[in-house]
């Protein structure tokens, strides 16, 4: 049986692909927001935590999906993905390889448990789901592990609830423990934390509001889980509303999990950078 | 689903956040076609023709003069009023050079060195910038 063991957090800022593809590690810019994922490198490097399958959810920007067609949930089944020219030309990082009888499963498996998802084949994928691979597993030649691709619509609104990126996470953990094969699996949520990238507000950083998600990932997710559209957007800017899908990983995880690791520095260019790591419930 | 959701209170309060446009479908549908048009810059061949006649490449898309301008004058803001998306909009500044924080900081009438120095410092505080009625 396949099982959810860990969930992963992180912001997906381009930037933070950009300072990895061009050698800037070490800049003083950069070396404090990469210092926060050493830990995790070293903890997904271990057999014992390394996953076989990340079912890794995340935005599209206006890459591979454009104002013609919006789908609140897609998942991706083909067997790869490309990483997108997001206009600066391809990002050097590997292909993308699904483990496309395990994604097929949980398409069928979620839709019959209610979740209208969008199944997509023909895809690029951008920074989005590139970056988090890179932050967590820097440069290798292949990916290490099989990725499902989760894309959620936080950019025309309404963006899906809070409550219901909960609620796909727990029909995901249904859907992985109903999978034959003996898989480990990770969820990841991306995006976030505070950013607003527009108009005169853009820059707006709420750090205490931040931290307090972060800590109720594991003291309160059902304060999370309720909190809505409007106080993100108030509290943390316009584009915060990508921590919404944080929410679904919380929610595949169970109940009681436990926080391993915790990363949060500003700036990482326009963004607050947060990064977590949580133990599934068993 | 347990509740129904106020669409007109949840509309409302999107509209209730200073320097802020929230990309609603109101707006999605006005900027329908500039969003495209951004779109089209993702091609390079689509940037040669932008760069070599921004005008003329207008011509093609069934956009306002208000928001053909706008996207002349790269007034972002009145770009973001017009139906505009920054995913969008960002190709259009990319195509220009402009890195997310130099594109960003020309929309808050800063200098891109006095944002800069603003981020590095923590960035935007929330006080008094979550609502215009409520003022705080
Ligand atoms: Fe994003």
């Amino acid at each position: 049986m396949a099982r959810i063991t860990a969930g992963v957090a992180t912001s997906h800022v381009p930037l933070l692909g950009v300072g990895i593809d061009q050698g800037k590690m070490e800049e003083d810019y950069f070396k404090p927001i990469y210092a926060g994922y050493e830990w995790s490198k070293r903890w997904i490097a271990d057999p014992e935590n390394k996953p076989d399958v990340v079912i890794l959810v995340y935005n599209d920007h206006a890459t591979a999906f454009d104002m013609n067609l919006i789908p609140t949930f897609a998942i991706g089944c083909a067997e790869e993905f490309q990483p997108a020219d997001e206009g600066w030309g391809r990002r050097p990082v590997p292909v993308v390889k699904n483990d496309a009888d395990f994604a097929w499963h949980l398409a069928q498996s979620l839709i019959l448990d209610e979740f209208d998802m969008t199944i997509i084949n023909k895809m690029d994928v951008d920074h989005g789901l590139t970056v988090p691979l890179s932050l967590m597993f820097g440069q290798p030649a292949e990916w290490p592990v099989k990725v499902v691709p989760l894309a959620v619509n936080v950019v025309t609104y309404p963006p899906p609830s809070g409550n219901r990126c909960y609620a796909l996470g727990e029909a995901i953990r249904n859907a992985v423990e109903s999978y034959d094969k003996d898989l480990k699996v990770q969820v990841w949520g991306t995006g976030g934390m505070s950013h607003q990238l527009q108009g005169p507000r853009a820059g707006l950083i709420n750090k205490e509001w931040d931290q307090r998600f972060l800590d109720d990932l594991t003291a309160d997710p059902l304060r999370l889980r309720h909190i809505p559209h409007i106080e993100y957007l108030r509290e943390t800017g316009s584009e915060g509303i990508e921590t919404v899908m944080w929410l679904i990983m919380r929610g595949a995880l169970g109940g009681d999990v436990k926080e391993l690791h915790r990363h949060y520095h500003v700036p990482g260019s326009n963004t607050a950078v947060g990064h977590i790591v949580l133990e599934a419930a068993p | 689903m347990s509740k129904h959701t106020d669409i007109h209170e949840y509309l409302a309060e999107l509209e209730d956040i200073p320097g802020t446009r929230i990309y609603t479908t109101k707006r999605a549908r006005q900027g329908y076609w500039l969003n495209q048009m951004g779109m089209s810059l993702m091609k390079p061949e689509n940037r040669e023709r932008w760069k070599a006649d921004e005008r003329k490449y207008l011509e093609d898309w069934p956009m306002t003069d208000a928001q053909k301008e706008a996207l002349l004058a790269r007034d972002y803001n009145r770009l973001l009023d017009l139906g505009g998306n920054v995913y969008y909009l960002a190709k259009v500044f990319s195509a220009d050079g402009l890195s997310f924080v130099q594109a960003v900081a020309s929309m808050t009438g800063m200098s891109v060195d006095d944002y800069k120095a603003m981020m590095m410092a923590g960035g935007r505080s929330p006080q008094g910038n979550r609502s215009i009625k409520g003022g705080y």
